[in-house]
């Protein structure tokens, strides 16, 4: 079975993030940017499936700028087989949005015919966390989200998942979407050897148009912020001391 | 001509601190607080980076290591400074370029399970009364027959408790000075061989430094590594490699994650209604801080591609040595200054680096030493040290 993995390049979680003075986005000048880590966990899952036998091929996708190849390769390096990069914007600012996005992947997946997609549940940086549902929704696949566990019997897969109040385990029939969760699994490191064999895998190189997906956003972003400067908080003495500042402020 | 970090490079390095960060700075405070490193840990550490392929990096392919160029070397060295050093042993290794002279048996015998991390070795070259002057030592191996009798001490063996041979400089011909020394494979155990007192160090917690002691240690030929007369020389040659990495890109690492430390405490703390960051005093040390660290890493990039290039280095080795070991000296020193009290305090690791940082400007060559071979080598007409337009 094939798996296909959709990756993002992301700011690199440990990046204190500046929003920038015209309030028109965040500043990604001189900005460490990463694999977005729910995209490495599943990468993380697809390499686990083949070491267990469940999965013969891993194929990863990025859509976005044209550096996002080193994303791809961080992904060989872990160790997937092989790359495609979909370059569907010039300027590192500009966001793809989740539709074109899903649009995109379901071409490639016409073009690929994987059995299983594994893709992060959400990308850190916008936190739209709607591509896996939006892919589900055009390839008519089923879909299994918020995975913290994944197992493969024979042409479906179990998927316990994150849901408000516990775990659900599901019974998907192949090909599905899995959209991993953050327990699914800890990603590896990728180790010297596999670092420099992943400069000789495949990486090929495709365009937004190649696949005839119209990448103009939809989405006006009006404003960006940074988060309001949180207050310094008070110790209480007592339930009724607690009881007594809610309602001075109102809160009860 | 530009340093552009290339994405193994960055990976390589995301991998090495990731591996810190989760394996290894969990365990410092415990070597801090008990001295040692347990076996059993040190096993396990060793399994988890030699299954990344971290063991040995510096030494080439052919005999089982990572072949890293030497750029690429400094690169991962400059992580291994955000650990400790008895860490960084167990963890990446210590494997001298000086094993890669072994010859025929000796392959098999020391240098291959060095880079395996099989057997361990250590240097034994300093004496009590030969530091710096690595060419004052009294040891000496006596010619017997096809043997050679080896007598003397050693003092100061770095992690001598815990290593399986040493490589140990000798006298073989007293007539001859600094050309009548050689070099020898001694396995722990021979007899006559007995290891001394371990003695207490002001930091570097955890790591042992051994007196050993050589009673008439019988050895033979196979026991000679390199050319009879050539110790020092090859010792020598090597070794420039071995301080650029080991002294200063580990100094440029340490510096690097304590102004990161430093910078988080000054934007973090606030004194007199503003942070400490927002106090010009504050600021300056901070920026001379990073202009300091951003001087040395790029001359020690500089110098690691020379190094590759097959240049000689060596005047820029003895400088490096001296500015990375400096360099972190003051960093760290304005680190306990910013953190004040905090910073004199056990209960953060500062005062720990601080104390751990005073070594460097003594180990592998004092900086006196080595401003003295600068001086000496400028003054007999050499001057590509500061003038690359000269050479």
């Amino acid at each position: 079975m094939k798996v296909l993995v959709p990756v993002k390049r992301v700011i690199d979680y440990n990046v204190k993030v500046r929003v920038k003075a015209d309030g028109s986005g965040v500043d990604l000048a001189n900005v460490k940017m990463s694999m977005n880590p729910f995209d490495e966990i599943a990468v993380e899952e697809a390499i686990r499936l083949k070491e267990a036998g469940k999965a013969d091929e891993i194929v990863v996708v990025s859509i976005g700028v044209k550096q996002a190849q080193e994303t791809l390769r961080t992904a060989l390096a872990m160790g997937a087989d092989r790359a495609i990069l979909v370059v569907a914007a010039d300027d590192v600012h500009t966001d793809i949005e989740p539709l074109a996005v899903a649009k995109i992947l379901k071409a490639v997946i016409d073009a690929e015919a994987p059995g299983l997609v594994i893709a992060g549940k959400q990308a850190i940086d916008n936190d739209m966390n709607a591509t896996g549902q939006m892919l589900a929704a055009l390839t008519g696949w089923s879909q299994a989200t918020f995975a913290s566990e994944v197992g493969i019997d024979g042409d479906h897969a179990v998927v316990t998942r994150e849901v408000d109040g516990g775990l659900q385990t599901i019974k998907v029939k192949l090909p599905a979407i899995i959209t991993a969760d953050l327990r699914l699994n800890e990603p590896r490191y990728a180790s010297l050897p596999n670092i420099m064999k992943a400069k000789k895998k495949p990486l090929d190189e495709k365009t937004a148009a190649d696949y005839g997906v119209d990448v103009t956003p939809r989405l006006t972003v009006v404003k960006t912020s940074e988060p309001p400067v949180r207050q310094a908080g008070i110790k209480v003495g007592s339930v009724d001391e607690l009881v007594a500042k809610l309602k001075e402020a109102g809160a009860l | 001509m530009t340093f552009e970090i290339s994405y193994e490079q960055r990976m390589l390095v995301d991998t090495v601190r990731g591996f810190i960060k989760d394996e290894l700075t969990p365990l410092e405070e415990m070597i801090e607080q008990t001295g040692a490193l347990p076996d059993d840990t040190a096993r396990a550490v060793f399994k988890k980076s030699s299954a990344l392929g971290l063991y040995g990096m510096n030494i080439p392919e052919e005999f089982g290591g990572g072949g890293l160029s030497c750029l690429d070397q400094m690169m991962v060295e400059e992580q291994f400074g955000h650990t400790t050093d008895i860490l960084i042993r167990r963890a990446f290794g210590n494997v001298y370029e000086v094993l890669l002279s072994c010859t025929g048996a000796q392959v098999d015998r020391w240098l291959t399970p060095a880079v395996k991390g099989e057997r361990v070795c250590s240097i034994a070259f300093t004496e009590p009364g030969a530091g710096s002057d690595a060419a004052g030592i009294k040891t000496k191996a006596v010619r017997k027959g096809d043997k050679w009798v080896l007598s003397g001490m050693k003092h100061y063996i770095s992690d001598g408790s815990f290593s399986d041979f040493f490589v140990v400089t000798a006298v073989t011909d007293p007539s001859k000075g600094h050309r009548g020394i050689s070099m020898f494979l001694v396995d722990k155990g021979m007899p006559g061989f007995s290891l001394g007192r371990d003695q207490a160090m002001m930091g570097i917690r955890g790591t042992s430094h051994l007196d050993l002691h050589f009673d008439e240690v019988e050895l033979t030929d196979d026991h000679l590594l390199g050319t009879e007369g050539e110790g020092l020389k090859l010792a020598l040659s090597v070794l420039g490699r071995v301080r650029l990495a080991q002294v200063a890109a580990r100094a440029i690492g340490k510096s690097t994650k304590i102004l990161q430390m430093t910078l988080d405490h000054a934007r973090d703390r606030h004194q007199f209604g503003q942070s400490l960051g927002d106090f010009q005093m504050v600021q300056q040390m901070l920026a001379d801080s990073a202009i300091e660290i951003n001087a040395a890493r790029a001359a020690l990039w500089d110098c690691a591609a020379q190094l590759d290039a097959g240049q000689d280095v060596r005047t820029k080795i003895s400088a490096l040595k001296v500015q990375g070991a400096e360099t972190l000296g003051r960093v760290v020193d304005r680190a306990v200054q910013i953190y004040g009290g905090m910073g004199f305090s056990k209960d953060l690791p500062i005062e720990r680096y601080y104390r751990d940082a005073r070594i460097y400007r003594i180990f592998d060559g004092a900086s006196e030493v080595h401003r003295s071979v600068i001086a000496k080598t400028m003054l007999k007409g050499s001057t590509s040290v500061f003038d690359p337009w000269s050479a």
